[in-house]
């Protein structure tokens, strides 16, 4: 009897784990972003970048912050790199010691990138963001000098960009501008924080707009 | 930031046409500062652009998620070498009605494929500002 007592529980499990459809369909986020099609590699540069834009925004606003502090342990880099980046824009100063270990020891730099770029926004451990100027990596010292610039301003950084997270994007929005099409609508900040909204231009005069990386 | 640099030497003619010209980085409103108010990237090297204190002359718009740069379609989140790419640089014209009238993206294959790129550019603008 009493063996028989024991067995329901683990029976029960086991049922209710083949019959649960949860959580094989539906994934936490940074589980996603662990599976992807098309990891974030540069072979992949053109193709899944929806994908890669869609579950980053469900990281940034819906991943369980100890879910994304245990991926600052992650195996994978890329994991590690989305964790560091959205514990970052979350605010959460409890993570940013964890930051900083990142920083110091990470082998890869795509990893220390995010966790310094991380530690800028939340104007924390300035002494590693010191160190990490002087990073075997010219992509980490880059962003270092940013984030470095980031801690001499009273300016909070941070809250624009969770604000810009939580506006969320749609999927069936992705890549719908097209030429001889109107010009889709946008908002976004000016380099001192205010915002700007495309339309307030649009229809007026002629508009060039550049999409450009920090160095083209 | 050639781009940009190149842009500047035409800004007179971009004026003449009453064209506004912004330039959206997928990064926080800080980086978007200096990449519009500090020449970090050309000032470390000899070019044509070494000495100039900045090269940037239209309005520089931070977009923070990349929630632009995906509408667009230039958002592309992956890892090159050790940085980094939130996006693909790309040029958009847009004519006075506000219909997309031309998507360019930079040939970057050259040296001075920054100056063909601009001259490519400025045609559709002035296309654009006849419409």
């Amino acid at each position: 009897m009493t063996k028989h007592f024991l067995c329901v529980p683990v029976m029960l499990s086991a049922v209710l784990a083949l019959s649960s459809p949860g959580r094989a369909e539906n994934p936490s986020p940074l589980e996603s972003y662990r599976n992807l099609k098309y990891p974030p590699t540069r072979e992949n540069s053109d193709r899944g970048w929806q994908e890669r834009v869609q579950v980053e925004f469900d990281i940034v606003n819906s991943a369980e912050l100890g879910a994304l502090q245990a991926g600052l342990k992650d195996q994978s880099p890329f994991v590690r790199s989305i964790a560091a980046r959205a514990l970052g824009i979350r605010g959460d100063k409890d993570s940013a010691e964890a930051l900083a270990e990142l920083v110091k020891t990470d082998p890869e730099a795509m990893v220390r990138v995010r966790a310094v770029e991380s530690l800028g926004l939340l104007k924390m451990q300035p002494a590693v963001i010191a160190l990490a100027k002087k990073d075997k990596s010219d992509a980490v010292q880059w962003v270092a000098r940013m984030a470095a610039g980031q801690l001499k301003s009273e300016t909070d950084f941070r809250e624009p960009v969770q604000k810009a997270y939580e506006a969320g994007i749609k999927p069936d929005k992705l890549g719908v501008a097209r030429v001889g099409q109107p010009a889709p609508d946008f908002t976004a900040l000016t380099s001192d924080g205010k915002p700007f909204k495309l339309s307030t231009v649009l229809g007026r005069k002629p508009i060039l707009i550049y999409f450009a990386v920090f160095d083209g | 930031m050639h781009e940009q640099a190149q842009l500047r030497l035409k800004k007179d003619e971009v004026q003449k046409l009453g064209a506004e010209v912004f330039v959206v980085l997928a990064m926080d409103h800080y980086r978007t500062r200096v990449f519009k108010e500090e020449n970090l990237v050309l000032s470390t090297f000899k070019n044509p652009f070494t000495g100039e204190p900045s090269l940037v002359f239209g309005t520089a718009l931070s977009d923070p998620a990349g929630s632009a740069s995906a509408l667009y379609g230039v958002s592309r989140k992956y890892v090159r070498g050790e940085a980094w790419v939130e996006n693909d640089p790309c040029w958009f014209v847009i004519d006075r009605k506000g219909t997309l009238t031309c998507a360019y993206p930079p040939n970057f294959s050259g040296a001075n494929f920054y100056e063909k790129d601009i001259d490519h550019v400025l045609e559709e603008l002035r296309k654009a500002a006849e419409e």
